[in-house]
C-alpha cells in the first residue's frame, strides 16, 4: 500500500530527473555552438588564441549557470525530506522539476549564441576586444532572466506550505504553474540569445556604433522578455489565488489548461520578439544616424508579434479568474 | 485579489430589454474627454507666436500626425482623415496612461472601449472604400485573385477587427493585472511603482501608437 | 474523483482551449517577427522609404497573424459556448 510519504519521495525522484534532464539540453548545445565558433575563429587567426579562449570560456560559464540552477533544483528535490502533510507536496515537486528544467532549454541555448559571436568578432578585430566583450556579457547574462523566473517558481513550489491547499483542483495548479513558467520561458531565452548575438557581431565590426547597438539591444531584449513575464504571472495566480475545494474534473482542467495556454503561448512570439530586435540591432550598428526610426519600428513591430501571446494570456486569464 | 474579476454594473430594463452599464468605464471615458477638452482649449486659446507650452505639445502632435497621415494617404485625402488619427491617438495615450494615476482606472481596460473603437475604425475604413471605388470595385476586391476566395477575404477582414481590439485590451489589462499580483505579494515601494511605469507608459504609448497606425493602415488599404 | 458526462466533457473543452491557444500562438509569433524583423533591415538599407515599408510590414503581420486569431475564436468557442 502506498502512502504519501512514498508518493512525495517518489514524484521529488521524477521532478529531479525532470529538472536537470531537460535542463542540461540547452547549455550544452549553448555551449557547443561557441567552441564550435571559437575553433572556427582560431582557423582565420591562430595567433590570437589567448584571448580567444578566455573569451569562450566566460561565455560558456555564462551559459552553463542555466544548468547549474537546474542542478541546484534537482538536488534540493532529490536531498530534502518535507513533512508529508499534504499529497499535493508531491505535484508541487513534478511542477517545480518542470518549471526550472524547460526553461533552462531555452536560456542555455541563447547564452551560448553572443559567446560564439564574441569569438569570431574578436577575432576580426582585436583592437576592440574588450567593447566585444562587455556586449557579451551584458547580452548573455540577461538571457538567463527567463532560467531565473523558472528557479524562483520552482522555490515557491519547494518552500510554500500548501497544507491549506484543496487536493483536487489543486494538483493541477501546482502543475499548471510549472509548465507556465517553464515552457513560456524557453522562446525569450532563445529570442535574446539571437538579439544579443547579432548585437555583438555588430559592435565587433562597428565599435564606434556601440553606444547606439547596445542600447537599443537593451531595449530589444527587455521588451523580448515580456512573453516570458505573462507565463510567470499565470504561474504566480496559480499559486497564490485561493482555490475551492472541488472534485469536479473541469475545475482541475481549467488550471492545467490556463497553464499550458501561457506556457505554449510564450514560446513562438518569444523566438518571434528575439528575430525583430536582432535585425534592428545588426542595422543600429551599420547605419547608427536611423537609430531613431529603426528604434521606433522596432517597438511597433514588436507590438505586433506579441499580440498572439496576449490572446494566450487572455484564455488563461479567462480560464483562472472568470470560469 | 477580489478586485480582478469585480467590475461595477446597473442594469436598466428598458422595452423588455437590459442594458448594462458599466459605471467606472464611462466615468473613466468623461475624464479622459474632459483631460482633452481642457487640453484643447488651452492649447488654442491664446495662438501666438511664441507658444503656451500647451500649444508647444499641440502643435508637436498634430504636425507628426500630419506627416504620417500624409506618407499613408497621400497628399489630397491627408485633410479628411488626419483629425480622426490624431484625435483617436490623443484618446489612447490619455485612456493609457489614466491608470498610473491612483484611484483611476484605464477606460481601455474594458473589452467594449477598444471593441467598439475597432468597429468604428472597420466602419470608417470600408465606408471611404465603397465611396471611393464605387460599390463594384469594392465588391471585386473580395474575389481577389479567384472568386472562391471571398470567403476567407470576409473572415480575414473581421479578424482585423479582432486582432486590433484584442491587442489593446489584453496589454492594458495584463499590465494592470501585473502590478495588482506583484503589489499583492511584495509591499516594496520600488518594484510596483517601477511596473506601473513600465506598462503603464512605456507599453501605453506604443500600443496606443500601434492601434492609430493599424486604423491608418486599413484605410489606406481601402482607398487605394 | 468521480466524473459525470457533462463534467468530463466541459473539463475537456478547458484543456482544449488551453492548448488551442497555446500551440497556435507558436507559429504566427515566429512568422510576425520574421516579418518584422526584414521589415528593420529594410529601413536599415532605404531609411528614406520608412513610411512605405512599416505599412507593408503592418499589412504582412495582421495577415499572418490570422491563424492566430482562429485559435482564438476556437478557443473563446470551447470557453463559452461548449
Amino acid at each position: 500500500m502506498l502512502n504519501t510519504a512514498t508518493y512525495i519521495s517518489a514524484s521529488s525522484f521524477l521532478g529531479a530527473a525532470l529538472a536537470i534532464g531537460f535542463g542540461a539540453i540547452g547549455a550544452a548545445v549553448g555551449e557547443g555552438y561557441a567552441a564550435g565558433l571559437a575553433n572556427q575563429a582560431l582557423s582565420f587567426r591562430p595567433e590570437k588564441s589567448g584571448d580567444v579562449l578566455k573569451n569562450m570560456l566566460v561565455g560558456q560559464a555564462i551559459a552553463e549557470s542555466a544548468a547549474i540552477f537546474a542542478l541546484v533544483v534537482a538536488i534540493l528535490l532529490l536531498f530534502s525530506t518535507p513533512q508529508p502533510k499534504t499529497v499535493l507536496i508531491a505535484w508541487a515537486a513534478i511542477g517545480a522539476g518542470l518549471s526550472m528544467g524547460l526553461s533552462a532549454i531555452g536560456s542555455g541555448v541563447g547564452a551560448g549564441l553572443p559567446a560564439g559571436s564574441a569569438c569570431v568578432g574578436i577575432v576580426r578585430q582585436p583592437q576592440n576586444a574588450n567593447k566585444v566583450l562587455t556586449t557579451m556579457l551584458i547580452g548573455s547574462a540577461v538571457c538567463q532572466t527567463p532560467a531565473i523566473f523558472g528557479m524562483v517558481i520552482a522555490f515557491l513550489l519547494l518552500f510554500l506550505d500548501f497544507s491549506n491547499m484543496p487536493v483536487y483542483p489543486g494538483w493541477a495548479a501546482l502543475l499548471g504553474a510549472g509548465l507556465a513558467t517553464g515552457l513560456a520561458a524557453g522562446g525569450p531565452g532563445v529570442g535574446n540569445g539571437l538579439t544579443s548575438r547579432e548585437a555583438v557581431t555588430g559592435v565587433a565590426r562597428n565599435p564606434e556604433t556601440g553606444t547606439e547597438t547596445n542600447r537599443v539591444m537593451l531595449i530589444g531584449l527587455s521588451v523580448g522578455q515580456s512573453t516570458a513575464i505573462y507565463g510567470f504571472l499565470i504561474s504566480l495566480l496559480l499559486v497564490f489565488t485561493g482555490l475551492e475545494k472541488s472534485t469536479s474534473l473541469s475545475d482541475s482542467f481549467r488550471l492545467l489548461g490556463a497553464g499550458l495556454s501561457s506556457g505554449f503561448g510564450g514560446i513562438g512570439p518569444g523566438v518571434g520578439l528575439g528575430v525583430v530586435a536582432a535585425y534592428a540591432c545588426k542595422w543600429v550598428a551599420r547605419r547608427p544616424e536611423a537609430t531613431g526610426i529603426l528604434t521606433r519600428t522596432m517597438l511597433v513591430g514588436m507590438a505586433v508579434t506579441e499580440s498572439t501571446s496576449i490572446y494566450a494570456l487572455i484564455v488563461a486569464l479567462l480560464l483562472v479568474i472568470v470560469f | 485579489m477580489e478586485e480582478i474579476s469585480h467590475i461595477p454594473q446597473i442594469t436598466l430594463n428598458l422595452l423588455g430589454f437590459n442594458l448594462v452599464f458599466n459605471i467606472e468605464t464611462i466615468v473613466m471615458t468623461w475624464i479622459v474627454m474632459g483631460i482633452l477638452i481642457t487640453f484643447g482649449f488651452l492649447a488654442t486659446r491664446k495662438i501666438a507666436f511664441v507658444p503656451n507650452p500647451f500649444q508647444v505639445v499641440g502643435e508637436l502632435l498634430v504636425s507628426s500626425f500630419y506627416d504620417l497621415t500624409k506618407d499613408a494617404l497621400g497628399e489630397d485625402m491627408v485633410k479628411k482623415y488626419f483629425p480622426l488619427i490624431c484625435s483617436l491617438f490623443m484618446f489612447l495615450l490619455l485612456s493609457d496612461w489614466l491608470g498610473i494615476i491612483p484611484m483611476l482606472s484605464e477606460p481601455t481596460k474594458d473589452l467594449n472601449t477598444p471593441l467598439s473603437l475597432g468597429i468604428m475604425g472597420f466602419c470608417i475604413a470600408h465606408y471611404s472604400g465603397i465611396k471611393v471605388k464605387g460599390i463594384k470595385q469594392y465588391v471585386k476586391g473580395y474575389c481577389e485573385p479567384i472568386i472562391f476566395m471571398a470567403p476567407l477575404n470576409l473572415i480575414g477582414e473581421l479578424a482585423k477587427v479582432i486582432s486590433i481590439s484584442f491587442r489593446l485590451f489584453g496589454n492594458i489589462m495584463g499590465g494592470a493585472i501585473i502590478i495588482l499580483v506583484v503589489s499583492h505579494l511584495v509591499y516594496s515601494l520600488i518594484l510596483p511603482p517601477l511596473l506601473v511605469f513600465f506598462f503603464g507608459l512605456f507599453v501605453g504609448t506604443i500600443q496606443a501608437f500601434v492601434f492609430t497606425m493599424l486604423t491608418l493602415v486599413y484605410i489606406s488599404l481601402q482607398v487605394k | 474523483m468521480n466524473i459525470a458526462g457533462p463534467d468530463f466533457i466541459k473539463g475537456l473543452a478547458f484543456l482544449g482551449a488551453g492548448i488551442a491557444m497555446g500551440l497556435g500562438a507558436i507559429g504566427p509569433g515566429v512568422g510576425e517577427g520574421f516579418a518584422a524583423g526584414k521589415a528593420c533591415e529594410a529601413i536599415g538599407r532605404k531609411p528614406e522609404e520608412a513610411g512605405l515599408l512599416t505599412r507593408t510590414m503592418l499589412v504582412g503581420q495582421a495577415v499572418s497573424e490570422s491563424t492566430g486569431i482562429y485559435s482564438l475564436v476556437v478557443a473563446l468557442l470551447l470557453l463559452f459556448v461548449v
